[in-house]
């Protein structure tokens, strides 16, 4: 599993574990995230069970397990999530973050030790060691209860499917032409992003942060200048609409 | 390959569902033959006294066929809970073939974790053992249902114009044991083999 460290700041630290190349073939790659602030760490979307192994080897180098209190899930979907079984027998004092929304059916990948807590719909605020880290509503995109993780002081926005495309493996890991990058993301948001209405509420929302990275679950990551283009660009997709005719 | 525990506790739980649906089957087998006996009378005496005896089986493979299924259940989902831990496990050792840095953080987890599958994989032998235990002890419900219809096809035969009737009772006994044993000896061959196949991976 690669492991890329996106920001670092004395104690305070994202470390992005993707492209793993024992992955089995047919599965999704995703970005798994880790936050570190103090003696504390979060896992965002840890991922599904054919990677725990190597995410879990992965994240043991750069922190002890006591030292991962929290696991954050966006939605519901097993590439986010589906290794909470296995998480639960290896972090059985953690707390898991996640939309209230899907609280009984996450808890069907078998959750006996760890601590559900439930997001509201509005968002909410959790501190992390000497941090806060924001949940931001990103509902119906694509999931019907789903949160991003925003990051006021790294300003990094990990926004789940948002930003995400569907590429080869070893494809690099920043955006360096939104034209090039733009046909990528567009099937991929078509088909996985239902509502134009959540799109729009979604773009006024984030607009308003000051975004360094924008770091999504598969696919490129996004610096400004790139960043601006992508909402720009989304905000004109239209989506919803990958219906034959 | 053996098919997990969950799997063939489950199965053995639908075996033992379906025998108590049979029996229920006999229970009401045991009611047309009572109302046979009361209108045939005083030729039918010693039918009369079967009967009970019919319904009495019935209500015990009923209950028995209750507790069998309710404790392959059980040991079903502890065999799933012990399926999760291996998995764990098999996971934990591929971690620590890496040697991550903060390796030690995690080992009491994985020594926990090993510990509940002992105790799991401990629990489900003596489980698997006492359901095989309970299977045998119903297998003595069909022996008694054989006698059963044995002797009614006996009394049967001195029942004048019920005789016919009362054969066809006799022999919806019979058959309905058979089925009930046909249930069994599947649930009893899922256990022995996966019995075996345990012994020989020992």
């Amino acid at each position: 599993m690669l492991a890329t460290v996106l920001y670092e700041d004395g104690d305070h630290r994202w470390i992005m574990f993707a492209r793993d190349p024992g992955k089995p073939d047919g599965i999704i790659d995703t970005n798994q995230y880790l936050i570190q602030s103090g003696n504390e760490a979060i896992l965002l979307d840890p991922g599904g069970i054919e990677l725990f192994a190597p995410m879990l080897s992965s994240v043991l180098k750069y922190v002890p397990a006591e030292g991962i209190t929290k696991l954050f899930a966006s939605h519901q979907d097993p590439d986010i999530i589906s290794s909470l079984g296995l998480w639960d027998q290896a972090l059985p004092n953690a707390e898991l973050y996640s939309p209230w929304l899907w609280e009984s059916f996450i808890r069907h990948f078998g959750m006996n030790n760890i601590t559900y807590k439930a997001i509201p719909d509005e968002g909410m605020t959790i501190t992390l060691g000497r941090i806060q880290l924001q949940f931001i509503p990103a509902h119906y995109l694509h999931s019907s209860g789903n949160f991003h993780v925003w990051d006021a002081k790294a300003g990094i926005l990990m926004s789940g499917d948002v930003g995400a495309a569907l590429e080869e493996p070893g494809a690099p890991l920043w955006v360096d032409s939104m034209e090039r990058h733009a046909p990528k993301m567009k099937k991929f948001h078509q088909r996985w992003m239902p509502s134009d209405a959540a799109k729009h509420d979604w773009i006024r929302r984030v607009s308003a942060l000051d975004i360094k990275i924008m770091a999504p679950q598969h696919g490129r990551l996004f610096k400004p200048p790139h960043v601006a283009d992508f909402l720009r660009w989304f905000e004109q997709l239209p989506v919803g609409v990958a219906i034959k005719g | 390959m053996a098919a997990p525990v969950f799997i063939i506790a489950a199965s053995v739980s639908a075996e033992l569902h379906q025998a108590m649906i049979e029996a229920r089957g006999l229970a009401l087998t045991a009611k047309n033959a009572r109302a046979l006996a009361v209108r045939a009378g005083s030729k039918t005496v010693g039918f009369r006294a079967i009967t009970d005896f019919i319904e009495e089986l019935a209500s015990a493979i009923i209950s028995q066929s209750r507790v069998i299924n309710h404790h392959a259940e059980k040991l079903s989902t502890q065999a799933v809970t012990a399926w999760h831990s291996d998995n764990a496990m098999a996971h934990f050792r591929w971690v620590e073939a890496q040697k991550p840095e903060h390796l030690a953080s995690i080992r009491p987890h994985i020594n926990q974790c090993d510990k509940q599958l002992d105790a799991l994989n401990h629990e489900l032998q003596i489980g698997l053992r006492d359901l095989i235990g309970q299977i045998d002890e119903s297998y003595k419900h069909i022996r008694t249902a054989n006698l059963i219809a044995t002797s009614s096809h006996v009394e049967a035969a001195t029942a004048g114009d019920f005789r016919e009737q009362l054969e066809v009772i006799a022999d919806n006994i019979r058959k309905t044991a058979d089925r009930i044993a046909a249930h069994l000896n599947r649930a009893n061959s899922l256990l022995s083999q996966n019995h075996r196949e345990r012994k020989i991976a020992c």
